[in-house]
Formats: C-alpha cells, structure tokens, sequence
C-alpha cells in the first residue's frame, strides 16, 4: 500500500484523469492479491485442521502391551479389531493356550469384535494382556 | 529346560504361613512367587493375592489382579510360579490347568497338600509346567526348585 502511495505521489505531476486509472488499476491489483491471500489463508486453515485431525485420530499409532511384567509396544491402525491386536500380543509374548487372555484399559476388558477406535484406545496408551480369570480347585 | 529357580527358606516358610493363617485348614488359597526380570531365576518374593476361597477352589479378584498387573510392570518383575493349596492330595485339577495366572511355557505351577497344615516343604507336593504346545506336564521338584 505505501508502494503505490508513493508511486501516486511520484506521478502526482501527471493529468489527474490517467493518474485517476492508473490508480484504478493498481486498486484492482491489490483487490486481486488480497482475494489471492485470502484463498491462501483457507487453505492453510483447512490444512492445519487435517494435521489437527490427523494428530487426534491417526492412522497408525503405536500402544504398548503389558504382559507378566514385560512391555512391548505394537503399531496399529485405529480400524482394527481388538481382537486383532490380541492375537499379535499373544503371540509376541509366546503364551500357550490363551483362551482365558484378554486386553484391558483402565481396568475394563476391551471387546474382542471392537475396532480400536470404538473401544477407545488411543496413541500411548498402554494396555494389559492378562487373564480374564485366575482360579484353581 | 530352563535353569531352576533358587528360592530362599524364609520365602518358603512365607507361603506356608499365608497358607495356614489365610486357609486355616478349611479353604483353598494361594501364593505367588516372584522374581525381576534382571535375575529371573532367584524368586525374591511371595506374593499372598487378594482371592475368594471355599474348601475346593479359589478366585482372584479381578480389581487387585489388575493393580497387581500394573506393579510388575512398574518394578520390572515377573510371576514364575503360582503355589496353591489342596484339602488332601496334591494335583493339578481341570480348573487348575485352565485358569493359570501365567500362560507361557516354563511356566510353573506347585500343589502343597493338606491345605499346607503339614511341614514346610516339598512332600507330597506336586509341580507341572505349561510346555511349549501348551499343555501341562509333571514335573519333578529337584529339577526346577533349589531352596537356599
């Protein structure tokens, strides 16, 4: 804005009718950059929003599985089933005949046929693989 | 197979006392035997869970096994054998073979007869370990147990 001020006022000795469209044109012009930069700006909002997103619900993360005092960490996408990472974490820790094995968070048993997502699991979080019952007789 | 776990008397005479003073010669009950994962085979603590018992069985509490779960992680320790009583002869029921608390092979699982009323030790005493196709199989004391 200073800039075409400035050439306004370099030109201010010109006949005031071209002086006149020559400030219309550079008007123009500027209305043309500000419309530009306003279309910039919604596509940086609409881009921070993704990486928001993509922060808050990514579609690989990783979660750690505790088991008999041993932690190992597992990389999932949150649309597979808990039973899916079940398998891994059994398998992983090398348990034999686990049909009582079961994953919890915060205390809860994670439902075999849930996605991820649905039973709440999230980046970071740590779950246990134990047995659902431990009884003897 | 795996060297055998050393456990010291005192951890041994623990059990037997949870046993007796849990059990009173009337319930079930159970120990379990702990050690880190930086010296697995020297078993370094008993553990006396919180459980429900009737004369032929016991249960562990879901609440205390989980806060259990959460503390071997944090102290880096592991369970090796699960030790529970029986009201005469030492096996291993179907519900026993069923309902471990450990399900990887080596795991150890030991039966004290008598409800743990007779002398501290291993007579009578019964020992099984998960094998690597998951079954449980009898094994002898000597070989997996040294008491120091």
């Amino acid at each position: 804005m200073i800039e075409i001020q400035e050439e306004n006022d370099r030109r201010g000795g010109d006949d005031p009718v071209e002086h006149l469209h020559r400030a219309e044109h550079d008007l123009e012009q500027a209305l043309e950059r500000s419309r530009e930069a306003a279309c910039d700006v919604v596509k940086a909002e609409a881009e921070v929003e993704k990486a928001i997103e993509e922060i808050e619900h990514p579609r690989q993360f990783k979660v750690k599985v505790l088991y008999n005092g041993v932690d190992k960490t597992f990389e999932v996408r949150p649309e597979e089933t808990v039973k899916h990472l079940l398998d891994q974490a059994i398998s992983a820790f090398g348990a034999a005949n686990p049909h009582t094995l079961s994953l919890y968070k915060d205390g809860a048993e994670l439902v075999d046929g849930q996605t991820l997502k649905e039973a709440g699991v999230k980046p970071e979080d740590q779950l246990l693989l134990r047995p659902s019952k431990v009884k003897g007789g | 197979m795996s060297a055998p776990y050393h456990l010291a008397r005192g951890l041994l005479d623990d059990t037997f006392r949870h046993f007796r003073e849990c059990g009173c010669g009337r319930d079930e009950c159970q120990a379990l035997w702990l050690s880190p994962w930086s010296q697995p085979n020297i078993i370094t603590k008993v553990v006396h869970p919180k459980h429900a018992a009737h004369f032929g069985g016991f249960a562990l509490d879901d609440v205390w096994l989980n806060d259990f779960w959460l503390e071997l992680g944090a102290t880096k320790t592991g369970i090796r054998v699960q030790v529970h009583t029986h009201p005469s002869e030492a096996f291993h029921s179907r519900t026993d073979d069923e309902f471990p608390i450990i399900h990887t092979p080596g795991f150890l699982s030991l039966v004290i007869p008598n409800f743990g009323l007779g002398p501290v030790g291993f007579d009578e005493a019964y020992l099984t370990e998960i094998q690597p196709e998951g079954h449980w199989k009898e094994v002898t004391i000597a070989s997996r147990l040294v008491l120091t």
